[in-house]
């Protein structure tokens, strides 16, 4: 498959997502096999699959970070708890209010809904929520090229 | 503050006048001594080097007669008896080491703010042997004279300039000018007033890195705010490489654009994710507001057919979702290659139903995949949905997220 981006960094990653990604899946099939509800199925492999991308990147970066802390804190009780602490968490810090007269000077109204996209968006800067967001998505790109590829060759075979 | 924005054209000019040593003009300058030594309300020279001035004056005992000049008067020379503080000075220069003699010219042209003139401000630099002691130290002592801003100004150039022992008299004015901009002056007694001057004789100057821009103090905030302004603009141009569709140049659209993107990723994931599920049929609930139970169990029921029925779907769309990963452009193709193509929920949702009306599809194996099979040959578009669309429920065997439709 033609990889458009085959810097070294990227690659790396692309590997160690595939990796671990891959143990994932593996262990989640043993699981649970496949009918069982699927919604449920979709959200614990889109989990898995975000979950091995944050584990992959490492705790450099703070978007896997918040991805990680979110996941490790995960029971369903937890995650409500934590949702609405985060939420008020996220009102308060915002940042550096500055940054947000810079960002609205720039004219960017927008910058919520970055904030809103990129885990762990929400308390920094826009500056820092700028590269942030350049190394997610690589991350992203990597993860849907590895995923593709996976489901390519087991579908097919 | 007037005086300290015109001393710095003052000290423009003073660098061709240092080499061209022009006697007539110095002396007019000597002659406007007195009446800046003098001092007169309405000057604010600092009261600290008020008695500074006073040890000057005893120096220079005839000119203590004299008001004086305004700042924005030209030079009244002409009322002085030029000749005697000429001589007055010229003892001076040669005897004291021109020190006071140069603070005296300094302190004229500092505290008087002459206008840029060449006629003007000139610091006749005495023609002799003591060119750069006189220099280094007339700079110094000059600091002691002005006020704060001036001294700040010069205290770090001209200590610098002190140091080095140049016979370029010239070349103390043009680094001290230049360093003067680019330290910028410390504290900000004469931001406003300093700006001006700095920018007017920054003009033949070479540019520094931090430039002190009109109307712009050099505070230490508006410097970060730019720094901040530079790197928040090379992330951007960082994430234009990255996002494909990056010909935009307006910020906004560029951020626009990210955040598509960055949706249309994590779609992708969703949807490979789903279709991992077991082929095509398990990405029908791939919309959250879907009501999964009743499909999900048509899902399974589809699922044993569809897994067979599908395979081809299924290669189609992991095809199409990754060339549109890559490049949106060839996904298209590829998708009307095959004589499909992609359109928004809603218009397949309005097809779907009306294919559905038109013609029943029978129970078994997907009419749309046999019409597909046809291939390109039907009139009309066949469709491709990345996204199942809500069928009422009475078709199962359409309820594949790749459902694929004819009119």
């Amino acid at each position: 498959m033609k990889n458009p981006t085959t810097n070294p960094s990227s690659s790396m990653i692309r590997t160690r997502f595939a990796v671990r990604f891959l143990h994932a899946m593996k262990k989640l099939n043993k699981k649970t096999p496949a009918p069982s509800p699927y919604r449920r199925r979709f959200h614990t492999i889109r989990a898995a699959a975000c979950a091995s991308m944050a584990c992959a990147v490492g705790p450099r970066k703070a978007w896997s970070r918040a991805i990680l802390k979110k996941i490790r804190a995960r029971t369903l009780h937890h995650y409500l708890i934590n949702k609405s602490r985060n939420q008020q968490m996220m009102m308060i810090k915002r940042g550096n209010p500055r940054d947000e007269e810079l960002a609205v000077g720039f004219g960017y109204g927008e910058e919520d809904d970055l904030r809103g996209l990129v885990p762990g968006g929400e308390g920094m800067g826009f500056c820092r929520l700028l590269s942030e967001t350049a190394h997610y998505i690589k991350c992203l790109r990597a993860q849907v090229q590895v995923m593709t590829n996976v489901l390519d060759h087991y579908s097919s075979t | 503050m007037q005086p300290v924005s015109r001393e710095f054209g003052a000290m423009n000019n003073i660098n061709p006048l240092l080499n061209h040593h022009q006697i007539s003009s110095s002396l007019q300058e000597i002659g406007q001594l007195p009446q800046m030594l003098m001092g007169s309300s309405h000057f604010d020279p600092p009261t600290s080097h008020d008695d500074f001035l006073e040890q000057i004056l005893s120096s220079v005992p005839s000119a203590s007669s004299f008001p004086w000049a305004d700042d924005h008067a030209p030079p009244q020379m002409e009322e002085q008896p030029a000749a005697v503080l000429a001589s007055k000075l010229r003892q001076h220069q040669i005897s004291n080491g021109a020190l006071k003699a140069l603070m005296l010219q300094q302190q004229l042209l500092l505290s008087r703010g002459l206008a840029a003139s060449p006629d003007d401000c000139l610091l006749p630099m005495p023609h002799g042997d003591q060119n750069d002691v006189v220099d280094g130290t007339s700079f110094k002592s000059a600091n002691l004279v002005n006020d704060a801003t001036v001294k700040a100004l010069f205290n770090g150039n001209f200590t610098g300039s002190l140091s080095q022992t140049s016979n370029q008299p010239h070349e103390h004015f043009h680094h001290p000018q230049t360093q003067n901009l680019g330290t910028g002056v410390g504290g900000s007694a004469a931001p406003a007033a300093n700006q001006p001057a700095a920018s007017g004789s920054s003009g033949g100057a070479p540019r520094q890195k931090v430039r002190a821009r009109r109307g712009q103090a050099t505070d230490p905030h508006s410097i970060a705010e730019r720094l901040r302004r530079e790197r928040i603009a090379e992330r951007m141009k960082s994430l234009q490489e990255l996002v494909p569709n990056a010909n935009k140049t307006d910020k906004a659209s560029m951020l626009d654009e990210i955040i598509d993107y960055v949706k249309f990723l994590q779609l992708q994931v969703k949807v490979l994710s789903m279709s991992r599920l077991g082929g095509a049929a398990a990405v029908a609930p791939l919309v959250a507001d879907m009501s999964s139970e009743g499909r999900s169990g048509n899902g399974t029921q589809t699922a044993s057919t569809s897994n067979i029925k599908d395979g081809g779907m299924t290669v189609t769309e992991h095809q199409v979702a990754k060339l549109m990963e890559e490049d949106m452009g060839s996904a298209m193709q590829y998708l009307q290659g095959k004589g499909l193509c992609l359109m928004p929920i809603s218009l397949a949702t309005a097809i779907s139903t009306a294919t559905s009306h038109s013609r029943k599809p029978p129970a078994a194996a997907n009419p749309l995949l046999n019409g597909e099979a046809g291939g390109p040959t039907s009139p009309s578009m066949s469709v491709l949905t990345v996204q199942s669309a809500t069928i009422g429920g009475g078709e199962p065997s359409l309820k594949d997220a790749p459902s694929v439709s004819q009119p």
